[in-house]
């Protein structure tokens, strides 16, 4: 009994499981996606990818795709970059709520944005049509696309750079005032350059969500007819057919492709050019005075924000009231779409139970896989530890329409030869999840027990502990903070998650995400019940946000 | 060739305050240290003729120029202020080579490219770099770099040099021969020179005068002879006395 314990619970037993549950989720679906479409009746052929890159409209797609992707890229960089600046470099009035406030785009999900976008700038109806004109914005366009996804993915590129720019030495840039150049001048020559290597990895990391999104190229893109890779793979994907699906296959695995380049040049940059710089005690960094700029900065600041959060939170908010679109009268305003939504249908009900099942078990396993396997990563030396963080990562930056696809393919009738059918079940959707997520929890803990020193632990092993009591008794009580934060880093994008989950659900399969898109999309011609669902959505995000920000004393949330 | 001269400057944080009342004459071509536990204001009050720091009250003059006064809202920007620093950390820029560092400050001036280059070799071969410029910084040893950062500091001919703990990186050999070469060279430029350091040694082997801090405050300022004879209080003749 207790050699069969020893064995179970030995660190080489729960490594070797780790990575098996790790190869299972993480690596197999993509061999067995590749695997599908490159051998279909066991004899090799290419001919689903002659027929992807022989079809103009996956053509079109795949350059739409790359243009939208460019120019949110620009869109980002051109708002991070001052932002970034003036939040750490000047003394702006309220540094650190402004850091905070334009930060939080990055846990609100995009398509929330689009449903906001449409609300407010399309050509018939939109709010902010009505002001300057019908027809004055119209979203349902390339830039409208761009806009969007700009205005949240910007934060990939601003939080980048907050923190290369708080990680380095103030007096880089001293010195450089000292030898008579200028602050703009010093940020050019001196803080650019040296943060380069992190303003491109953010630059790749929105190349790579924008070609990834789903939501808003769905919501803006499908009904101005602008189609990109994603929304081709999803049109693919739910035309039924096997020639579809091995379409769409084809097209996932360029897509992943494409993917793993941005990667594979982003690794590059980060190790060629990283530099370290030697940093003497912290002092703390001179702010630069912006004098009569002051107010002048402030205000564009304040009118940004306006512009990004205020006016679609408000967009929002306004079709939730509304009883009729469109009408702004005092009596037009009420509770009505809420009572509808809720009470006067059984989907919503079900979509949130459905939403918070999915997000509490997603989050709970991947918090128990990330406190073990960051233990094994930080705080062993066994061979083959470094296959986790690699394999834990390969979902997370896979896209989440590939993931998905590969996930249909691999997993719909059953888990390694075990006779489960899984497709139009729960259970699909919520391994997609525990396998897209796992890296947030693995970074996060890894985190947390590098924080911790060992010889804590090595006291209760020199106690008489066993590893696992002294798991049990000091590592899982000291890691408490980071295990909270973890597991809120999972459920709050999983239970407004959208993209995999339009590929995974079926009938009485509603989540959050899913029922917000189709109500979006077809059934609430009024469309407030979409409004007041993304409203709720947008509450519950700033609310847990807060709430792990104060569990975690600041180092976690926005 | 400069003077600075401080005059009943004040630093506070909100409530905090850093420096409380702090009066002190330099001369042309002194060679001053800033001596004192860490956390006593020494690096505030060398900031502060930088314009990396701002004083709250009092105001400071490089010369006959008044380069900071809250009271009357003048404050030159560190860039106007034509002084030299040398940080702990070197602050030798990662993306530039050793000439390239040395040369910025000639570069912002706009010097056209035949000077920079002669008085960026004049400068090397001061601070025996000579054959290094074109290495990058990440294969220069820390003294090497330290180095570059003095030869940046000097390079433009500043009013007042700025040494911020420059050898506290250093190991201790090194640190002495730079201690010998950091005065000589001082000597040869006649530059005047404010030096802040926790190491008394330091202090004692190379200032003109030495101006001892504790809390925000001078507690005494002399020559290094003057204060080793005539330690004012306990807290200096212990603190001269602990680090033997």
């Amino acid at each position: 009994m207790d050699l069969i314990k020893r064995v179970l619970f030995s660190k080489r037993m729960i490594l070797g499981g780790g990575l098996f549950l790790l190869f299972v989720f993480c690596l197999y679906p993509f061999l067995t996606l590749f695997f599908k479409i490159v051998f279909p009746q066991g004899g090799f052929t290419l001919q689903h990818f002659e027929k992807v890159l022989n079809s103009k409209s996956t053509m079109v797609a795949f350059k739409n795709t790359l243009w939208v992707s460019v120019g949110t890229c620009l869109m980002s960089t051109f708002m991070a970059l001052p932002l970034s600046w003036l939040l750490t470099r000047t003394n702006i009035p309220m540094r650190d709520k402004w850091r905070s406030w334009f930060c939080l785009p990055y846990a609100i999900p995009p398509y929330i944005g689009a449903i906001a976008w449409i609300y407010l700038t399309n050509p018939s109806n939109g709010i902010l049509n009505s002001v300057f004109g019908e027809g004055f914005f119209n979203i349902y366009t390339n830039s409208g696309l761009i806009w969007v996804m700009g205005s949240f993915f910007y934060t990939f590129i601003l939080l980048s750079l907050l923190a290369a720019l708080d990680r380095m030495d103030p007096s880089l840039e001293e010195a450089a005032r000292l030898s008579g150049a200028s602050p703009i001048r010093v940020f050019f020559q001196i803080t650019v350059p040296i943060i380069f290597p992190s303003l491109m990895s953010g630059i790749l990391l929105v190349l790579l969500a924008s070609a990834a999104s789903f939501g808003v190229p769905a919501m803006i893109g499908n009904p101005a007819g602008i189609y990109l890779l994603t929304t081709k793979i999803y049109t693919l994907q739910k035309m039924g057919s096997m020639n579809g699906i091995f379409m769409a296959g084809a097209l996932s695995i360029l897509l992943l492709v494409l993917a793993t380049l941005v990667l594979i040049i982003n690794q590059r940059i980060l190790s060629k050019n990283s530099f370290k710089t030697v940093s003497g005690k912290t002092s703390r960094p001179s702010l630069i005075d912006l004098g009569s700029l002051k107010t002048p900065l402030s205000i564009g600041l304040a009118i940004l924000f306006v512009i990004l959060f205020v006016m679609p939170l408000g967009g929002i908010t306004i079709t939730a009231l509304s009883k009729i679109q469109g009408k702004f009268e005092l009596s037009n305003f009420g509770f009505q779409n809420f009572t509808r939504v809720f009470f006067e249908t059984d989907e919503t009900p079900r979509a949130l139970m459905n939403s918070f099942n999915l997000a509490f078990i997603a989050a709970t396993a991947t918090t128990l896989m990330g406190l073990i396997l960051g233990y094994i990563n930080k705080k062993t030396k066994l061979k083959g530890r470094s296959a986790i963080e690699i394999l834990a990562s390969l979902p997370y930056s896979t896209p989440g329409t590939v993931l998905a696809l590969a996930f249909i393919l691999t997993f719909s009738a059953g888990v390694m030869g075990i006779p489960i059918r899984l497709y139009n079940t729960l259970g699909l959707i919520v391994i997609a999840y525990f396998a897209k997520y796992l890296n947030f929890s693995l970074r996060t803990t890894s985190d947390g027990f590098g924080q911790i020193d060992d010889c804590l632990a090595e006291a209760s092993r020199v106690s008489g502990a066993t590893w696992w009591i002294s798991m049990k008794t000091i590592w899982f009580p000291l890691m408490k903070p980071a295990l909270m934060a973890s597991w809120f880093l999972v459920f709050m994008p999983a239970f407004s998650e959208l993209t995999m989950t339009i590929l995974l659900t079926g009938p009485g399969l509603e989540t959050l995400g899913t029922l917000i898109f189709q109500l979006q999309e077809y059934g609430d011609a009024s469309g407030g019940g979409a409004a007041v669902l993304a409203l709720l959505t947008v509450i519950a995000v700033g609310l847990i946000n807060g709430f792990v920000k104060f569990i975690s004393k600041g180092k976690y949330g926005l | 060739m400069s003077t600075v001269t401080f005059k009943n400057i004040k630093k506070s944080y909100d409530d905090l305050v850093i420096i409380k009342d702090f009066s002190l004459d330099i001369d042309n071509g002194e060679f001053v240290s800033f001596l004192g536990p860490s956390g006593c204001g020494k690096t505030t009050c060398l900031r502060m003729v930088s314009g990396l720091e701002t004083n709250t009250a009092g105001s400071i003059s490089i010369d006959d120029d008044v380069v900071s006064d809250p009271q009357n809202k003048i404050f030159v920007p560190p860039e106007k202020r034509h002084v030299g620093m040398v940080f702990q950390s070197y602050a030798v820029w990662p993306h530039m080579n050793v000439f390239d560092n040395i040369a910025y400050p000639l570069k912002v001036k706009g010097y056209n490219k035949s000077e920079i280059a002669d008085r960026v070799r004049e400068i090397v071969s001061i601070v025996e770099l000579t054959g290094l410029e074109k290495r990058m910084p990440d294969a220069l040893s820390g003294g090497q770099q330290q180095r570059v950062a003095l030869a940046r500091g000097l390079v433009m001919k500043p009013k007042v040099l700025l040494l911020d703990e420059p050898l506290s990186n250093l190991d201790a050999k090194l640190r002495e021969k730079m201690r010998g070469d950091i005065r000589k060279i001082q000597q040869d430029f006649g530059i005047t020179c404010i030096y802040v350091t926790h190491d008394q040694i330091e202090a004692f082997t190379m200032s003109d005068k030495i101006v001892i801090m504790n809390h925000g405050d001078i507690i005494q300022m002399g020559s290094p002879s003057d204060i080793r004879n005539n330690p004012i209080n306990d807290f200096v003749a212990d603190f001269i006395k602990t680090q033997h």
